[in-house]
């Protein structure tokens, strides 16, 4: 250790080329395999999350780019006969989230509502952590059943009741905790896979058709944009869309099993590969840069390496105090990247944003813990080629009384 | 007298861009203990290369060597470097110092690769009689930059002794020294071989210097 502490502090860091260049590159290749390594996860969960939409007979519901929305010439009778006919006509997953409000929290958040069908809460399947399942049964003048994120169940545990003045009934409501999300509960974007939203500090209500007669446009309108078609035809959808077109005067493209299966694989997963490709390509540019600084290193300190040699130091130790000192940087470097990581991780709590704030060991969610893992592997192969070129250069050039003269 | 060097090189070749260069054939030395040689030479004619060869530095040759009664042969890297650290010393010119160091650092380095009974005993006392006697307390806290040819050079020699070493290479240690220091050098060199019975192998150009040695070895062409 006093050997290694020796040589770090007296010779490779007294040389800035080394000290300050091999620390930047690793940074940078760090800093972007740990980037790259996130968003491809993020976008396989987010592709994981929403399988469930490519099954045959599955429609969702996209508002057309060119066709133009006036909420002034959209009419309340408008949205309630589509959803008449949709409920008459069709088996759908409705949900739609987004509304803020403000509801007593230990951690003084701001709560998101989320709204959802039981097509929908079937259809995804969400885990809970604690007390029972969601039902859809219940009269909207007595307590409604709710999930809650993992981040109220400390103020409102199961069984606990949240009184609450709701904008999208406009009136005045008891909530009863039925059940608690798993931690870190996520809902990702369908046309951003790697972008997702927190239930952490969320509430789920469960929508039938006596909530979305009584609710406000504004959430049959929302609600109508993503709405998923479950068991559906060609046909069907395309009476659908006159429905639509009669009653809201717009345009509705419901793209199917196929069409979102090409529109994953084609978009997503040649995200992913552009992803992947440049990252890799990045990491032999950075290897490559950093070999070279290695070697010029060695240059520079050859005749120091001679005088070590001479003096006692053998190249197995030297071999180790090289391995050594990169494992020192890339654990600094790491370390760096993980405290960047828990910063901005800390910054949605700090912000109260209900959306974004996540439970994680030392501020880190799973998905940040295998980024890092991805990135002590890069670095672990990176570290081998250095060490392994600056090994090789200082045996090219036999170390020797030669060296000195 | 104990021989404690059986150096026979067969063939020590350096391979160049365009040839391979034989540098030393055939080549045979016996030294025993507490002898003084003087190796001289032409440029090129192999002098540094057999100095590479007796100090562990270089294996790539074919020949035999044995030292202190072993052969090399049979030591790993970890012993030849344990060996150079505790039993050979080098002396060399003046620049072989490493000049982010100060001079007290440097000549302490041997220290740090000392096993470490061995290492508290000399960290105290020999270091304290080696710069007394050399006369360079006064500079141990310069860097070698600070320094003049002369100190540096004192600073080298101080560094290939402290270990007390069996035996000392030294690489014209007087190379761009004035006469004064070089003097110096000189009468420190023999002190040790008076004092501690050490063995000095002297590369040099200077044939007054080399003469003042028991034996010269005249290398030409490795031979």
């Amino acid at each position: 250790m006093k050997i290694f502490k020796f040589i770090v502090s007296k010779i490779f860091l007294r040389k800035a080329i080394l000290g300050i260049g091999i620390i930047l590159l690793l940074l940078m290749a760090n800093y972007i395999t740990f980037t790259a390594a996130r968003s491809i996860l993020s976008t396989f969960q987010g592709y994981q999350e929403t399988k469930y939409v490519n099954q045959e007979g599955v429609y969702i519901a996209n508002l057309d780019p060119d066709s133009h929305i006036d909420m002034g010439m959209i009419e309340e009778n408008g949205t309630q006969t589509v959803y008449d006919y949709l409920n008459s006509s069709f088996k759908y997953a409705f949900y739609t989230d987004g509304f803020i409000v403000s509801v007593p929290n230990g951690d003084d958040m701001e709560i998101s509502l989320g709204y959802m069908n039981e097509q929908y809460y079937r259809l995804n399947g969400f885990e809970l952590s604690q007390g029972t399942d969601l039902y859809f049964d219940y009269q909207l003048d007595r307590e409604i059943p709710v999930l809650i994120g993992k981040g109220l169940s400390k103020t409102y545990p199961v069984g606990a009741t949240i009184e609450m003045e709701e904008s999208v009934l406009g009136r005045p409501l008891t909530l009863k905790v039925q059940g608690v999300l798993k931690q870190n509960a996520y809902h990702s974007n369908y046309y951003a896979l790697n972008s997702k939203t927190y239930y952490n500090f969320s509430i789920l209500f469960p929508v039938n058709e006596e909530f979305i007669d009584r609710a406000s446009m504004d959430i049959q309108f929302n609600g109508l944009m993503d709405i998923i078609l479950l068991d559906t035809s060609e046909e069907e959808i395309a009476s659908l869309s006159e429905v639509i077109k009669d009653n809201l005067g717009l345009s509705f493209n419901f793209f199917s099993q196929k069409e979102n299966y090409d529109y994953f694989s084609e978009y997503y997963l040649h995200s992913l590969k552009i992803i992947f490709i440049t990252t890799f390509l990045l990491l032999i540019v950075i290897t490559c840069l950093s070999v070279w600084n290695a070697l010029v290193s060695v240059r520079l300190m050859l005749k120091d390496f001679t005088i070590n040699l001479l003096v006692g130091l053998s190249y197995s130790k030297l071999k180790r105090i090289f391995y050594g000192y990169f494992g020192m940087l890339s654990f600094v470097n790491v370390a760096l990247i993980s405290i960047f990581t828990a910063f901005n991780r800390y910054g949605c709590w700090l912000r109260k944003d209900a959306a974004f704030a996540a439970y994680g060991l030392f501020g880190l969610i799973g998905m940040d813990w295998l980024a890092l893992l991805l990135v002590v592997v890069s670095d672990i192969a990176i570290g081998i080629i250095v060490v392994e070129s600056m090994l090789w250069k200082i045996k090219k050039v036999p170390i020797s009384l030669g060296v000195l003269q | 007298m104990t021989k404690i060097i059986d150096l026979s090189v067969k063939e020590k070749t350096y391979k160049s861009k365009k040839a391979q260069i034989s540098i030393l054939n055939d080549f045979r030395l016996e030294v025993a203990a507490g002898e003084k040689i003087a190796i001289v030479g032409e440029s090129g004619a192999g002098k540094s290369s057999l100095l590479n060869i007796m100090g562990l530095l270089d294996r790539n040759y074919s020949g035999e060597y044995t030292l202190f009664g072993l052969p090399t042969e049979q030591l790993n890297t970890s012993q030849l470097a344990q060996w150079r650290n505790q039993r050979i010393g080098f002396v060399l010119q003046e620049s072989a110092l490493i000049n982010s160091l100060t001079i007290e650092e440097n000549i302490k380095l041997p220290f740090l690769y000392a096993n470490s009974e061995k290492k508290s005993f000399k960290v105290v006392e020999d270091f304290d009689t080696v710069i007394s006697a050399i006369e360079i307390r006064p500079i141990l806290k310069k860097k070698p930059l600070e320094c003049s040819g002369g100190e540096k050079a004192r600073a080298v020699f101080a560094r290939g002794i402290i270990m007390k070493p069996q035996i000392i290479l030294a690489d014209e240690p007087t190379a761009s020294l004035d006469v004064e220091n070089r003097e110096r050098i000189i009468t420190l060199l023999f002190n040790m071989n008076k004092e501690f019975n050490t063995t000095i192998i002297t590369v040099t150009h200077d044939l007054e210097i080399a003469n003042r040695h028991d034996r010269v070895i005249h290398l030409e062409r490795g031979k």
